[in-house]
C-alpha cells in the first residue's frame, strides 16, 4: 500500500512540475521503489497485505519480471524520446503514464481480491492507451480507439462473469470476493454459475492476455505504439491478463467441471494458434509480425493450462520466456527502424551488414521466440507438449505442430529477409547513429531465457511450484 | 413497483431501436439513469445506509445527469443529428428486441435461483444482449459508445439482481467503467472527429494486413 502511494505521488509530481531534472530523478526513485516491493514480496511470501493485497508465489514471479522489464523498458523509452526530441513537457506525460500503468499491473498482480484485480485492469487499459496514443497519428487514434473501445466491452464481460461468482459464492455463505475464501468453498459452488463465469472471464480478459476471440486489438496497439510500450503490451500486460484468468481457474479447478473448463481452454488455445498461422501468412509489418506471434505464444500457455499436470508448471515457465524474449524483439526493432524508417518487410532488409551487433540480436531473438535450443522457450514448449501427449490430447498436439511448423517457416522467411537479403537501394547509411550498447539489453534479457531454462535456481523453480500448488 | 420499473427500462430499449436521432439517445439514457434511481430507490432500501446513499447518488448524478450533459456536448461539439443508415432497418431492430427479451425471460426462468431476482435478470439480460445489438447496426463512434452505456446499465440492474455480496466494490467498479467509456471514450470521439472531420466507423479501418 505505500508503495501504491509513493508511486501516485511520484507520477504526479513528474505530471505535474514538468522539470527536466525532476523527470530524470523520479522514474529511477520510482524503478527503486518497484525492485525494492518485489524483493519485499520475496520475503514476506503468502503473506497479506491489507485485506486486499497478498504476496503469493505466482504474483511474486510477475512483479520481478516486472521489475527487470520496467528497467529495460525505461531505458529503451529513454532512447525513444531522445531519438524523438520530445519536449520536456511530453517527456514528464509519457514517464507518468508508464509509471502509473507499472503501478497498476502491480496492483493486478498482488490483488487478492478479485473485484480489485479487475479495477486494476480496467486502470491498465486506461493509462496504456494514452501511450498507444503517444505518436498522435491518424493509425494512433484508431488503434487506441479500438483498444479503448473493445477491452472496455471485453471487460465489462468479465465483470458480468464475477457477478456470477459472487451470487454462487453468496449461496454458500461468503461474503467477500477474496480468492482464498472463494478457493476454499468453490467445490460448494453451482457448476452451472461457475462454467458461465468461467467462458465470461476468458473472453474479456482474452482482449487483455491477447489470446483468441479479443486478440485484435492488442494487435492493432502493438503496430502503433511507440517500440519500448509495444515491449509491455505484448509481455507484462499480457501477464495481467493470463493472472486474471488464472485466478478464476484456481477457484474452478477445484470443483467437478475442472475437465470442461479445461477442453475449453484447449479449444481457445489451438483457436489462437490456428488465427496466428493464418494471419502470419499475411502479414507485411515487423510488429504486427510480432503481435501475431504472441498470439501463437499465449495461446500456447492456454494449452499448457488445458493440458494440466505437468502443463501448468510448463505455462507458468513458458510465459515468463515469452516476456524477456519479446521484449527483446521489440527493443531491436525500434533500433531496426533507426537505419531503415520502416517497419514494413518490404521496406527492411540487409541489416545485418549494416549493424552487425544488432543482427546478432535478432537473430538470437528468433532462434528464442521460435523455441530452437538453447532458448528455454524449447524447454517449456518440450514440458507442453509432454502434457498432452501424457494426459491423452495427442490430437491436439499433432494438430498444433503442424500449426507451428508453417509458424516457424513463414517467420523464418520474413526474418531472413531482414538480415541477410540486399540493402535497398536508396538507404541514407551515412545518417546512422545507434550506439551498440543499446543493445546490451537485448543480451541480458536473451541470456536470461537460456539460463532458466537449461539450468533453472531453486528457488525459482520452488516459486513456480508453489503458484501451481493450489491446482495440483 | 418492480413491474413498472422493469416495463418502463423495456420501453426505453424499444425507443433506443425506434430512434435514429442522436439527441434522442441521449435524452433515453437519462431516463434509463432515472428508473435505475427509481429501482434502487425502492428496492435495495436494506442494505447498509452508506452504500445506499452512495448508489442513489449515483444513480441521480451520474447517470442521469452527468453522463447525458457530457454525451450532449460531445454530440454538439461533432455536429450530430441523425444516425444515417444503420446496418438493420428500424422495423427489423424491433423485432430483435422483443425476441432479446422473450429470450431472456426464458433464460431467467431456466437458471433459476435462490439468489437471484428472476425480473430483474431479464431486463438486465435484454439491456446486455441489446447493448451488443446496437452497437453492431450502428456506424457511427457515437452510437456504439451510447451502445456501451446501454450494457452498463444492464450490468448495474444485473449486479442489483444477483444481490451482489460487496454493493460498494461493484458500484465502485460500475462507476469507474462509466467514466471510462463516457469521458474518456467522449474526448476520443472529439479527437476522431476533428482528425476525420466525420465520427463514422468507416474512417477507422487503415489497421489491416
Amino acid at each position: 500500500m505505500i508503495f501504491f502511494a509513493f508511486s501516485i505521488i511520484i507520477s504526479l509530481l513528474t505530471f505535474l512540475l514538468k522539470h527536466k531534472t525532476l523527470t530524470n530523478i523520479l522514474p529511477k526513485l520510482f524503478l527503486s521503489a518497484h525492485i525494492a516491493v518485489s524483493f519485499w514480496a520475496l520475503f514476506k511470501i503468502n503473506q497479506f497485505d491489507s485485506i486486499y493485497y497478498k504476496f503469493d508465489a505466482l504474483s511474486v514471479l510477475l512483479s520481478f519480471v516486472l521489475s527487470i522489464l520496467s528497467v529495460t523498458t525505461f531505458y529503451h523509452s529513454y532512447l525513444y524520446l531522445k531519438r524523438h526530441k520530445v519536449s520536456v513537457e511530453q517527456e514528464s506525460n509519457y514517464y507518468a503514464a508508464l509509471m502509473m500503468l507499472i503501478t497498476a499491473m502491480t496492483s493486478a498482480y498482488f490483488a487478492e481480491n478479485i473485484a480489485v484485480l479487475w479495477i486494476s485492469v480496467e486502470a491498465t487499459t486506461l493509462l496504456v492507451s494514452i501511450l498507444i496514443f503517444y505518436e498522435h497519428t491518424e493509425e494512433a487514434l484508431e488503434a487506441t480507439w479500438k483498444y479503448l473501445f473493445i477491452c472496455s466491452v471485453g471487460i465489462a464481460f468479465a465483470f458480468i462473469g464475477i457477478l456470477f461468482l459472487s451470487m454462487t459464492a453468496g449461496n454458500n455463505g461468503i461474503t467477500s470476493l477474496s480468492s482464498s475464501k472463494l478457493i476454499a468453498v468453490a467445490p460448494l459452488m453451482n457448476p452451472l454459475w461457475l462454467k458461465i463465469t468461467f467462458l465470461l472471464v476468458l473472453t474479456g480478459f482474452s482482449a487483455k492476455m491477447g489470446l483468441f476471440p479479443l486478440h485484435t486489438v492488442a494487435v492493432d496497439a502493438h503496430t502503433v505504439a511507440p517500440p519500448p510500450i509495444s515491449a509491455f503490451i505484448s509481455t507484462t500486460l499480457m501477464n495481467v491478463g493470463f493472472l486474471a484468468i488464472f485466478r478464476i481457474f484456481t477457484i474452478v479447478a477445484q470443483t467437478e467441471i475442472i475437465h470442461w473448463v479445461q477442453n475449453v481452454l484447449l479449444i481457445v488455445g489451438v483457436l489462437s494458434i490456428f488465427m496466428a498461422t493464418i494471419q502470419l501468412q499475411r502479414v507485411n509489418h515487423f510488429k504486427r509480425m510480432f503481435a501475431f506471434s504472441s498470439l501463437e505464444h499465449m495461446g500456447i500457455v492456454a494449452l499448457g493450462l488445458g493440458a494440466g499436470g505437468l502443463g501448468y508448471y510448463a505455462a507458468i515457465l513458458h510465459l515468463i520466456f515469452h516476456a524477456f524474449t519479446k521484449a527483446s524483439l521489440f527493443y531491436q526493432i525500434g533500433q531496426v527502424y533507426q537505419f531503415f524508417k520502416s517497419y514494413w518487410i518490404k521496406d527492411v532488409s540487409g541489416y545485418f551488414k549494416l549493424n552487425p551487433i544488432g543482427g546478432l540480436s535478432v537473430l538470437l531473438c528468433f532462434v528464442s521466440i521460435l523455441a530452437v535450443p538453447p532458448s528455454g522457450l524449447f524447454v517449456s514448449e518440450f514440458l507442453i507438449f509432454k502434457a498432452l501427449f501424457v494426459n491423452e490430447h495427442p490430437i491436439v498436439a499433432v494438430v498444433v505442430l503442424a500449426l507451428l511448423s508453417v509458424i516457424i517457416y513463414t517467420i523464418l522467411k520474413n526474418i531472413l529477409h531482414l538480415l541477410f537479403d540486399d540493402v535497398p537501394t536508396g538507404l541514407k547509411v551515412d545518417a546512422l547513429k545507434v550506439n551498440p550498447y543499446e543493445t546490451i539489453s537485448q543480451f541480458v534479457l536473451l541470456s536470461l531465457v537460456i539460463y532458466l531454462g537449461i539450468n533453472p535456481p531453486i528457488f525459482f523453480t520452488d516459486l513456480i511450484n508453489e503458484a501451481i500448488s493450489v491446482l495440483n | 413497483m418492480t413491474y413498472l420499473f422493469i416495463i418502463l427500462y423495456a420501453i426505453t430499449l424499444i425507443y433506443f431501436a425506434l430512434s435514429e436521432r442522436t439527441k434522442k439517445f441521449v435524452w433515453l439514457l437519462a431516463i434509463q439513469g432515472l428508473i435505475l434511481f427509481g429501482v434502487v430507490f425502492f428496492s435495495l432500501n436494506k442494505i447498509d445506509i452508506f452504500d445506499f446513499i452512495f448508489i442513489l447518488l449515483e444513480t441521480i448524478v451520474v447517470k442521469t445527469l452527468v453522463v447525458p450533459w457530457f454525451l450532449n456536448k460531445v454530440r454538439k461539439h461533432n455536429q450530430l443529428k441523425r444516425e444515417h443508415e444503420p446496418y438493420v432497418p428500424v422495423f427489423y431492430s424491433i423485432i430483435v428486441v422483443v425476441i432479446i427479451l422473450i429470450i431472456s425471460f426464458m433464460l431467467s426462468n431456466y437458471l433459476n435461483d435462490s439468489q437471484m431476482h428472476t425480473q430483474y435478470f431479464t431486463i438486465a439480460f435484454t439491456s446486455i444482449i441489446f447493448g451488443g445489438y446496437f452497437i453492431m447496426i450502428h456506424k457511427n463512434l457515437f452510437s456504439n459508445v451510447v451502445g456501451y452505456l446501454i450494457i452498463e446499465n444492464g450490468i448495474f440492474l444485473l449486479s442489483l439482481a444477483v444481490g451482489s455480496i460487496m454493493p460498494i466494490m461493484v458500484n465502485l467498479a460500475i462507476l469507474l467503467d462509466v467514466f471510462m467509456g463516457v469521458l474518456i471514450l467522449g474526448l476520443f470521439i472529439n479527437r476522431v472527429g476533428d482528425t476525420f472531420k466525420s465520427v463514422k466507423t468507416e474512417h477507422l479501418s487503415k489497421l489491416k494486413d
